[in-house]
C-alpha cells in the first residue's frame, strides 16, 4: 500500500486512525456488507409464505428416525433411509401388528390364517401400486423368494422356517407367474412351514415387518443388471419409485427428507372410507444433536419425535407430551441388559451371576439413568405388564428371582466361595475364589458417548463393588464395541436383545439370549446368545431350554403355553444367564399438539404409541387433525 | 538458468518441497485411519444383522467387505477364503495403490457408512455450507479484530481498558460454551432466532428469495458464535504486536531522526501485520475442515459433521477424501503465504535473493 498524504497530520493521535482508515477501506466495505446481510436477515421469513416451503397446516414434522445424511431409498438394503425402513409410508407390509391388543391388522393383506402346516394370506383386491397395477400374490412370492436366492437380504433367514411360498388363484390352483397377467391375478399366498423346524411365530413376524416390493418393476431391473445384488444395491430409488403406500418421496437433502401424499392411494377407499390422510407433507428434519429434538418439540417446530428426551415432565408446560402424562411416561417393550460371558471366569459361575443380579441397584438405574421412564424391574425375562403379563408369575419371581438386596448378594458370593477383600477405607481391592486365588476383574463394555448406557453401567459397577464383586466400566469406541459384542470379546457388555414389539414376543427375547443354534466359539461371530450360554458341547448343558424354545412357537393351547413360558422363565431366573437392568420402549414416542391434535395416548389408546407413519402408527395420519392457528 | 530470476527459483524450490510434503501427507492420511483394529463393516453389521442367522450374516458381511474392496476377489467376482474359511483381506499396500490410482482419476471412492453415496457427492453438498459459515467469519473477524487491536494499542486509555478484557474474554470462552450460551438465551429463552438447522424445516434447498431470507436468518447465530471469538483472538494478537513494535529500536531511531509520525506508524503497522497474515492464511487453509462444534450445536450443515461421523464409523474413503481436501487447502494457503510474505517482507526477500 503506497502512502499519499493529502495533509500533514498535526499530532500523532490522528495518524493511526487515518492509516487505518485507508487500510480499513476494504474492512469498511466488508462491514457494510455484513450489515446488509444482517438487514436482509432481519426480515424474518413468514411461516406460511407462498414463496416456497410447506404450508404448516398440512405438514407433519417428525424426527429421530434418520440420523445421517440420506443416501438410498432402495427397499432391498438392510438399512434404507427414512421412510423406507420401519415405515409404511412408501412400501407396505401385508399386516400390521397392534402391540396393545396383540392382533394383526390388515394392510396389503385383507386377512390371514395360521394353520397347522402353513400360514395363508389373501391380498386386498383393491391394493394397487402407484402406477395403477394391482398388488398380486406374485409380488409377495417374489419378495420372499428373493431371500431364498440372495442370502444377505434381511428376508433370507425366514427360509430356515419355510419350505415354500406359493401363489394360488380363486379356484385353489397354484398360479405360476405371468408378467402382464391381465385382469385376473392370484390373491392367495400360502407360506408352507418347514416341517423340521416348525415356527409360525417368526413367519407372523415377517408378515408384519417385510415390505412387499413390485415384481413388475424389480424383476426386470435385476434382469438388466445380470442378477447382481451388488449392482442392484447401488440403485437409489429416489425418483418415481413404484410403491403401494400412501406417500411418495418428494425430495431430500442432508437436512431433511420430505414426502408428499399420494391422493390416489388405494387404501383411501378400501381402508379409510374414502378419506384422504390429513397430512399432505411428511417431513423428517435431520438433527445432529439430541437437544435439537427437545427444543423442536417445545417450540412447535416438530410434531413428533422418537428420541430420548430427558426429564420430559419439565417440558409439559411447553406442550411436549408422551404416551402417559406421569411416570413411566412411555410404554416399554424391551429390556436393556448386561450380557455375561459364560466362557470367562468368574461369570461362568451361577453364584457370581446371581450375586451380581442381587447387587445392582435397579431403582437408581430407573430414576437416575433413564429419567424414570420404566416400570419397576421384576425378575425374569417376561415383561410384567401389557400383553406379556399373562405369562408372568409373581410367585415364581419371589421363589427363584433376583432383586436389589446387597445381603442376598453377599450370601450368593459366600455360597460360591468368593471372598471380597476390602481396604481400610472400605473400598474393594479384589475378590478371591474358594482356592484363595484372585479372580480377574470383570470389565463391562459399553460404547463411548452413549450417555444413558454409560450412567447405567456406572451405577451397576458401583453397586457391584459395594458388595464385593470386582467389576469395572470399560467404555469403548462404537466401532470396536460391535465387534466385541459378536465375537464374545467381553466379560460383560450392554445390549438390548430383540427390542421391537412383534407377535413372537416374549419367545424371540428368550431366543435372542438363550438359543444354542449356530453356537460358535469365542472369536467367531454369533448374532444371538453372544454370551455363549448353554454350550451344547460343554458339561452342564441344559437340553430342556432348547426343547422349550422349539416347543413354544408350535403351542396353540393357552394353558400349555403358560406352563412352557413359566418353566422357561424359571430356568432363566435360576441360571441368570444375563442381567436385565431396566425396561425401555423400542422407540420413544413424544409429540406436541401445537399443530396436530388427537394423537394416540394412554387415555385415548386408539393406536399403540408409534409416531405417525411407523408401522401401525400410519393409521394415525387419518385420525389426527390440524389445530387452527391464531395468527 | 534460473540464477537471474531468484524469485522464480525461490518459488519453484518451495513448490518442490510442498509437493513432497503433500505426498507424505497423503500417505499418512491413507494409513493412519486404517491402522486401528476397527472394521467399518462391523458397525454396519450391528444394524444389518438383526434377525439374521449365522450363514446369512456371514454372507452379508462378505458382500459388504467385497463392496468396499476390503477382501480379495477371484476372477469370477467371488470372495477368496483362507484355509479356515475366513475371507482373505486385501493388503493395505494394494488398497493404497488402488486409492492413488483412483484419486489421480479424480475418483475419491464410495462412502462406506453412506453407501451407495460417492465421497465427492457428500463433499459437494456440505462444502458450500462450510465455506459460507467459515469464510466470512474468518475474513470479517480478522479485519475487525486487527483494527480493534491496533486501535487499542495505539489509543491506550479507556478504549484499551474496555476493549482488552472484552477481547480476552471473547477469545478465552470455549467455542462450544459460547455457542450454547447464545442458543440458550437468544433462541430457547427469547425465541428470537432458530435453534437448529441451516434453513426453515418447511423448505427445501432451492434458489428463491424465501430460501435465501430463511438461510440468512438461520445464519446469524452460528455466525456470531464463531465471529466474536475470532475477533477477540485477532485483537489480542494485534494489540500486543503493535505494543511491541511501538517499543522497538527502529521506531525509537526513526523518532530521533525526526521521521514523520504517520510514516513510522505505517511501518510499524506493516511489521505488526506479518504474523497476523500468516495466521489468516492458516485459518483459511484449515477452514474446510468445518466448524464442527458450531455445526453440532446449531445442527448446521457442513463438512465438520461429515468428518466426525466418518471417523467414528471408520468410513475410510470419506475420511481420506476429507483429509485430502484439507491437506490441499492447508498446503495451498501456506504456499501462498510463503510467496506473499517474500514480497511483503523485505528481510525475507533479502534472504531469498542471497540464496539462503
Amino acid at each position: 500500500m503506497t502512502e499519499t498524504h493529502d495533509s500533514a497530520p498535526t499530532h500523532g493521535t490522528q495518524v493511526l486512525p487515518r492509516a487505518l482508515f485507508r487500510c480499513g477501506r476494504i474492512g469498511r466495505a466488508l462491514g457494510f456488507s455484513l450489515l446488509a446481510v444482517l438487514a436482509l436477515s432481519d426480515c424474518r421469513p413468514q411461516k406460511d409464505d407462498s414463496g416456497g416451503g410447506f404450508p404448516r397446516a398440512e405438514t407433519f414434522y417428525q424426527a429421530g428416525r434418520q440420523w445421517g445424511e440420506p443416501s438410498s431409498f432402495n427397499p432391498l438394503l438392510s438399512n434404507p433411509d427414512w421412510p423406507v425402513g420401519a415405515m409404511n409410508l412408501l412400501y407396505e407390509t401385508l399386516l400390521m401388528y397392534n402391540s396393545l391388543t396383540g392382533k394383526m391388522e390388515p394392510l396389503l393383506a385383507e386377512s390371514y390364517q395360521a394353520l397347522d402346516d402353513s400360514v395363508e394370506v389373501t391380498i386386498n383386491p383393491a391394493a394397487r401400486w402407484n402406477d395403477g397395477k394391482p398388488v398380486t400374490a406374485w409380488d409377495v412370492t417374489y419378495t420372499f423368494e428373493l431371500g431364498q436366492k440372495y442370502k444377505s437380504l434381511n428376508i433370507a433367514p425366514i427360509w430356515q422356517y419355510l419350505s415354500s411360498v406359493k401363489a394360488y388363484d380363486e379356484s385353489g390352483k397354484e398360479a405360476p407367474y405371468q408378467a402382464n397377467g391381465g385382469a385376473s391375478y392370484p390373491r392367495r399366498v400360502v407360506f408352507a412351514l418347514n416341517k423340521e423346524k416348525k415356527n409360525p411365530l417368526v413367519v407372523l413376524d415377517a408378515l408384519q415387518s417385510q415390505r412387499i416390493i413390485p415384481r413388475h418393476v424389480i424383476e426386470p431391473k435385476f434382469a438388466e443388471l445380470g442378477g447382481s445384488l451388488d449392482e442392484f444395491n447401488k440403485l437409489k430409488f429416489d425418483k418415481d419409485a413404484v410403491s403401494s403406500g400412501p406417500y411418495k418421496l418428494l425430495s431430500y437433502s442432508s437436512e431433511k427428507i420430505a414426502c408428499i401424499r399420494d391422493d390416489n392411494y388405494w387404501g383411501n377407499a378400501a381402508l379409510y372410507g374414502g378419506k384422504k390422510a390429513a397430512v399432505k407433507y411428511m417431513v423428517h428434519p435431520i438433527y445432529k444433536s439430541n437437544d435439537a429434538f427437545s427444543i423442536g418439540l417445545q417450540q412447535g417446530r416438530l410434531d413428533a419425535s422418537s428420541t430420548f428426551v430427558p426429564r420430559i415432565w419439565l417440558k409439559h408446560k411447553k406442550g411436549v407430551r408422551s404416551w402417559l402424562d406421569h411416570e413411566p411416561f412411555f410404554l416399554s417393550s424391551s429390556i436393556p441388559m448386561l450380557l455375561v460371558n459364560h466362557k470367562h471366569h468368574p461369570a461362568d459361575d451361577v453364584h457370581m451371576r446371581r450375586a451380581m443380579a442381587f447387587a445392582i441397584n435397579y431403582k437408581d438405574i430407573r430414576e437416575l439413568a433413564v429419567s424414570g421412564y420404566s416400570e419397576p424391574l421384576k425378575p425374569g425375562l417376561i415383561l410384567p405388564f401389557g400383553l406379556e403379563q399373562k405369562f408372568y408369575n409373581e410367585e415364581d419371581s419371589k421363589k427363584y428371582g433376583t432383586w436389589f438386596d446387597p445381603e442376598l448378594a453377599k450370601a450368593e458370593l459366600k455360597a460360591g466361595g468368593f471372598t471380597p477383600v476390602f481396604n481400610k477405607d472400605g473400598d474393594l481391592v479384589e475378590t478371591h475364589d474358594k482356592n484363595g486365588q484372585k479372580v480377574p476383574t470383570m470389565y463391562i463394555k459399553s460404547p463411548t458417548g452413549w450417555s444413558d448406557w454409560e450412567s447405567i453401567v456406572r451405577i451397576a459397577v458401583k453397586s457391584m463393588r459395594a458388595v464385593g464383586i470386582d467389576a469395572r466400566e470399560r467404555f469403548v469406541d462404537a466401532s470396536l464395541f460391535w465387534n466385541a459384542l459378536f465375537e464374545g470379546d467381553f466379560d460383560m457388555i450392554m445390549n438390548t436383545p430383540s427390542s421391537d414389539p412383534s407377535p413372537s414376543k416374549p419367545w424371540s427375547r428368550f431366543e435372542a439370549i438363550m438359543t444354542t443354534q449356530d453356537f460358535a466359539p469365542l472369536g467367531e461371530k454369533m448374532y444371538k446368545n453372544m454370551g455363549r450360554f448353554n454350550d451344547p458341547k460343554a458339561p452342564g448343558y441344559i437340553p430342556r431350554i432348547d426343547e422349550l424354545m422349539a416347543l413354544i412357537p408350535t403351542l396353540k393351547d393357552e394353558a400349555a403355553l403358560l406352563a412352557a413360558y413359566r418353566e422357561l422363565n424359571m430356568i432363566f431366573m435360576q441360571q441368570q444367564p444375563t442381567l436385565p437392568l431396566v425396561y425401555r420402549p423400542d422407540a420413544f414416542y413424544e409429540f406436541s399438539e401445537k399443530h396436530w391434535s388427537n394423537m394416540a395416548t394412554a387415555e385415548n389408546p386408539y393406536l399403540p404409541p408409534l409416531v405417525p407413519g411407523d408401522r401401525l402408527g400410519t393409521k394415525m395420519l387419518w385420525s389426527i387433525k390440524p389445530v387452527p392457528q391464531a395468527n | 538458468m534460473l540464477k537471474n530470476y531468484p524469485a522464480l527459483k525461490h518459488i519453484l524450490g518451495r513448490a518442490g518441497w510442498y509437493f513432497v510434503t503433500f505426498l507424505v501427507a497423503v500417505t499418512i492420511n491413507f494409513f493412519l485411519p486404517r491402522l486401528g483394529d476397527a472394521n467399518p463393516v462391523n458397525a454396519m453389521m450391528a444394524k444389518a444383522s438383526a434377525g439374521l442367522d449365522s450363514a446369512s450374516a456371514k454372507e452379508k458381511e462378505e458382500q459388504y467387505l467385497k463392496e468396499f474392496g476390503l477382501v480379495q476377489v477371484d476372477d469370477q467376482g467371488k470372495v477368496e477364503h483362507d484355509a479356515q474359511g475366513r475371507p482373505v483381506r486385501t493388503s493395505l499396500a494394494s488398497q493404497f495403490f488402488k486409492y492413488v490410482g483412483m484419486s489421480l482419476r479424480g475418483d475419491l471412492g464410495g462412502s462406506i457408512l453412506q453407501h451407495p453415496k460417492r465421497v465427492s457427492e457428500i463433499i459437494k453438498t456440505a462444502l458450500p455450507w462450510t465455506l459460507t459459515l467459515q469464510l466470512p467469519t474468518i475474513i470479517f473477524g480478522w479485519f475487525i479484530g486487527n483494527i480493534l487491536g491496533a486501535l487499542a494499542a495505539y489509543k491506550r486509555g479507556a478504549f484499551d481498558k474496555l476493549m482488552y478484557p472484552l477481547a480476552l474474554l471473547a477469545s478465552a470462552i470455549p467455542a462450544f460454551c459460547f455457542g450454547i450460551l447464545l442458543k440458550y438465551v437468544l433462541s430457547i429463552r427469547l425465541e428470537w432466532f432458530p435453534a437448529a438447522g441451516g434453513y426453515d424445516d418447511g423448505m427445501m434447498q432451492e434458489l428463491s428469495r424465501a430460501f435465501v431470507a430463511s438461510a440468512s436468518y438461520y445464519y446469524i447465530l452460528p455466525f456470531f458464535s464463531v465471529f466474536l471469538i475470532v475477533v477477540g483472538g485477532q485483537a489480542i494478537g494485534m494489540r500486543s504486536m503493535c505494543i511491541y513494535e511501538l517499543g522497538t529500536d527502529y521506531v525509537k531511531y526513526a523518532k530521533l531522526l525526526g521521521v514523520k509520525e504517520n510514516k513510522i506508524l505505517y511501518y510499524m503497522f506493516r511489521n505488526a501485520m506479518l504474523p497476523q497474515l500468516t495466521g489468516l492464511a492458516l485459518a483459511l487453509g484449515t477452514m474446510v475442515g468445518g466448524a464442527l462444534i458450531t455445526e453440532i450445536i446449531f445442527s448446521y450443515p457442513g463438512l465438520g459433521m461429515a468428518i466426525l461421523t466418518a471417523i467414528e464409523g471408520n468410513d475410510y474413503p470419506l475420511i481420506t477424501g476429507c483429509t485430502l481436501l484439507i491437506t490441499i487447502c492447508v498446503l495451498a494457503a501456506n504456499f501462498s503465504v510463503d510467496i506473499l510474505v517474500g514480497f511483503l517482507d523485505p528481510r525475507i526477500r533479502a534472504a531469498q535473493q542471497t540464496g539462503k
